[in-house]
């Protein structure tokens, strides 16, 4: 049985355990054992975009110290990706050994419906859900790491589910971290524009991959529009539906 | 022009509730995005194309020094005359003489940006010598005295009644209307008698042609051309950065500009003029004066890490994309440039110290350089220069944060370097915030998280943290399907 090592981002720690616990128990009966590093806590992403790079270094030293030796890591995250695959070899492309220790982790990591779909060779999870279902396609998981194709492949085998179009679906819809509550009026209004398209699609769900956009996009339907929900993509290919 | 940098967050404020920029912005996405789309896709290989204009802007800035003396070489052997200008003072005072000179009572002016970096109309304007912006949406701009909402469309904001009150006080037309043909027909009529009067006009430059010496502009109304070819002294202005190797790469470069642009496959007007009128020829300005203007930028070349900026086209491409811009328009960014291509210019040229905002005002979320046909990485830059605030680096005018920022983030990462003090510490985030948790969310948030609250919500913790969980989820049997 092939053994897979969970990075559990520190928003979903610490905010979303449902998002961690359903990609674990979705995992496991795809049929792999898997492996939770205690240790493990924060990217360092909050640090790297927040200009602040010798506190970015750092964690990102500890993280590879503590996944380094696993044969594959997987992320309910694209943007916690993006952060070891692409930003630790840059910060580290100064330090050739630390750099080689970074390019070996970023060659191990997935996001989750990349791991799914890509390595696992699988689309059809087991998952059921009687409805509609629209898809937001978050900024860094489709630009930087180019999975736009694997989650609409695993909600389109989705028992009873149909996938229907999103107007907009790969604008951003305004969280961007920090950006979210330093420019929370634009944030907010960006975040409107999603849930407008939304509810023009007609869909009974929309499912998201990122957790940051989760936060954000479940946070404004729950204020403003709370018939209308949203789900972590994790969650969703769990079972755990309406 | 007025610098307004520092007032970002208060105009962006204001724009969010002005509908006449709102109904130019909501069509950015709809009309402007598909055109483009379906703009490229008449190249046989639009990523390929997109990825050469990258790769042409790159390489020529790599050989900038030796192309720009090329191209001087090139435009003096073509009978142009060829001013170097260090900085927007040198470059207005170099206009402002050849004008007196000339007895030029009146000057006409095609669209550009960096005549507006130079602030040439007021220093003309201060000396007693008229200027006519012929552009219609930058005449429109000039005659309400605003600054450009976009750099394509400076004025796309204004809707056709403002037009016309401006154009009826202003002696423009007489017949009240909101016809948009009457309103750019009248426009025309009182640009025509100024351009067939005119001793000099100025324009900007698209690119410039090392290999030949030309100078390539393009537009859709006409007037740079009738600036180009009218007058008897011409004077246009370019940065160091709009040099290219040959005509070739120019070639790409203008269909990729138009495209990227409007969603044209090129603008309905591209001169390319190499030196002034020749002997045997009817058209064309007895003196052509090109002025190359550096106003900070060696600086900018010179730092590898922000050197790429300069590879920009001014296409507006970027801000057509962006989704920050998509919902303030360009008057919160307080200058000249805006959107993506601005929150890069703008701190480089003036400084990091008013331009906070320019910095931050981001997203991250990469439309702006998946779409540049200049092959900019805005994000990368973006990151850098918010390195450089936070350190304080004196070369770029930065003023550090404030010390309770470095606190908060040294603070988190000594958390997140231990797993004992990250648990602790969830547990007494659980405490604090829960204190104020109603339904499983919360009504009342420390600090920052309290204009998030304004408009969303945000969960409270749960009573345990997936650390806390792992070893439950560890020791259960996997099940088919997840129970509620």
């Amino acid at each position: 049985m092939k053994t897979v090592s969970l990075f559990v981002p520190c928003i979903v720690d610490l905010f979303l355990p449902d998002i961690g616990e359903a990609m674990a128990r979705l995992l496991k009966r795809l049929g792999l054992s898997l492996v939770y590093h205690d240790a493990q806590t924060c990217c360092g992403q909050p640090a790297f975009h927040g200009g602040r790079n010798p506190e970015a270094v750092k964690l990102a030293k500890r993280f590879i110290e503590i996944f380094e030796n696993d044969e594959t890591i997987v992320c309910p995250s694209g943007s916690c990706v993006v952060m070891v695959k692409k930003h630790y070899p840059e910060l580290l492309a100064d330090d050739p050994a630390w750099l080689k220790r970074a390019q070996a982790v970023a060659e191990r990591i997935f996001e989750l419906s990349e791991f799914i779909v890509d390595i696992m060779g699988i689309a059809d999870v087991g998952a059921s859900f009687s409805g509609k279902v629209a898809y937001h396609e978050s900024c860094q998981l489709s630009r930087e790491l180019g999975v736009v194709e694997q989650p609409k492949t695993l909600i389109r085998a989705v028992n009873g589910t149909e996938l229907v179009p999103l107007n907009g679906a790969a604008v951003c819809c305004g969280f961007g971290g920090h950006f979210s509550v330093t420019y929370a009026d634009i944030s907010e209004a960006l975040v409107k524009e999603k849930a407008v398209h939304y509810i023009a699609s007609k869909a009974d769900l929309l499912v998201i991959s990122e957790p940051g956009c989760f936060l954000n996009i479940n946070g404004y339907l729950s204020r403003n529009h709370p018939e209308h929900k949203a789900m972590h993509i994790a969650e969703f290919l769990a079972g755990k539906q309406n | 022009m007025e610098i307004k940098t520092r007032q970002f967050k208060a105009v962006a404020r204001q724009e969010l509730n002005n509908p006449n920029s709102r109904i130019f912005l909501d069509l950015l996405p709809v009309v402007l995005s598909s055109l483009r789309q379906l703009a490229m896709a008449s190249f046989p290989d639009p990523e390929a194309a997109q990825r050469l204009g990258g790769i042409i802007r790159a390489e020529a800035l790599s050989r900038l020094p030796e192309l720009l003396e090329q191209f001087e070489k090139n435009a003096l052997k073509a009978g142009a005359k060829v001013f170097w200008a260090g900085d927007a003072h040198a470059a207005n005072a170099y206009i402002l003489e050849l004008a007196r000179n000339n007895q030029v009572d009146f000057v006409t002016k095609g669209k550009s940006m960096v005549t507006e970096e130079m602030g040439i109309n007021e220093v003309l304007e201060k000396n007693g010598i008229e200027v006519y912006e012929t552009d219609l949406g930058e005449f429109i701009a000039q005659l309400l005295k605003r600054p450009p909402f976009h750099i394509v469309g400076p004025a796309a904001n204004v809707p056709p009644p403002e037009i016309r009150d401006i154009f009826i006080e202003k002696g423009i037309m007489e017949n009240p209307t909101v016809d948009p043909r009457e309103l750019g027909y009248a426009a025309r009529l009182y640009l025509r008698d100024r351009f067939s009067r005119m001793k000099m006009g100025i324009t900007g430059i698209n690119f410039a042609v090392a290999e030949t010496g030309t100078i390539i502009n393009v537009e859709n109304e006409g007037n740079i051309r009738f600036n180009k070819s009218s007058p008897k002294i011409q004077v246009s202005v370019m940065t160091l950065e709009k040099v290219i190797p040959n005509l070739k790469d120019a070639m790409h470069m203008l269909r990729l500009v138009s495209r990227n642009c409007t969603g044209q496959h090129i603008g309905a007007y591209a001169s390319m003029d190499t030196g002034p009128r020749k002997k045997d020829e009817m058209d064309g300005p007895d003196e052509l004066h090109i002025i190359i203007l550096d106003n900070g930028r060696t600086r900018l070349y010179q730092n590898v890490k922000t050197r790429q900026a300069l590879q920009c086209i001014r296409c507006g491409g970027c801000l057509n994309i962006c989704p920050v811009f998509g919902i303030i328009g360009g008057f919160p960014y307080g200058w000249v440039y805006s959107g993506p291509m601005g929150q890069l210019l703008t701190p480089l040229l003036l400084g990091l110290s008013g331009c906070h905002d320019h910095i931050w005002a981001c997203t991250g979320c990469g439309a702006c350089k998946a779409n540049c046909p200049a092959g900019i990485d805005h994000p990368r830059v973006l990151h850098y220069l918010r390195e450089m605030e936070v350190q304080g680096e004196k070369s770029l005018d930065a003023v550090p944060p404030p010390f309770t920022e470095d606190m908060a983030y040294k603070a988190f990462s000594v958390i997140a370097s231990n797993p004992t003090l990250w648990k602790l510490t969830s547990k007494i985030i659980r405490t604090v915030l829960n204190r104020n948790a109603q339904d499983g969310k919360l009504s009342k948030g420390p600090g920052p998280l309290e204009t998030w609250l304004a408009g969303r919500d945000f969960p409270q913790m749960g009573d345990k943290t997936f650390h806390e969980r792992w070893k439950e989820i560890e020791n259960n049997p996997p099940k088919a399907v997840l129970e509620n």
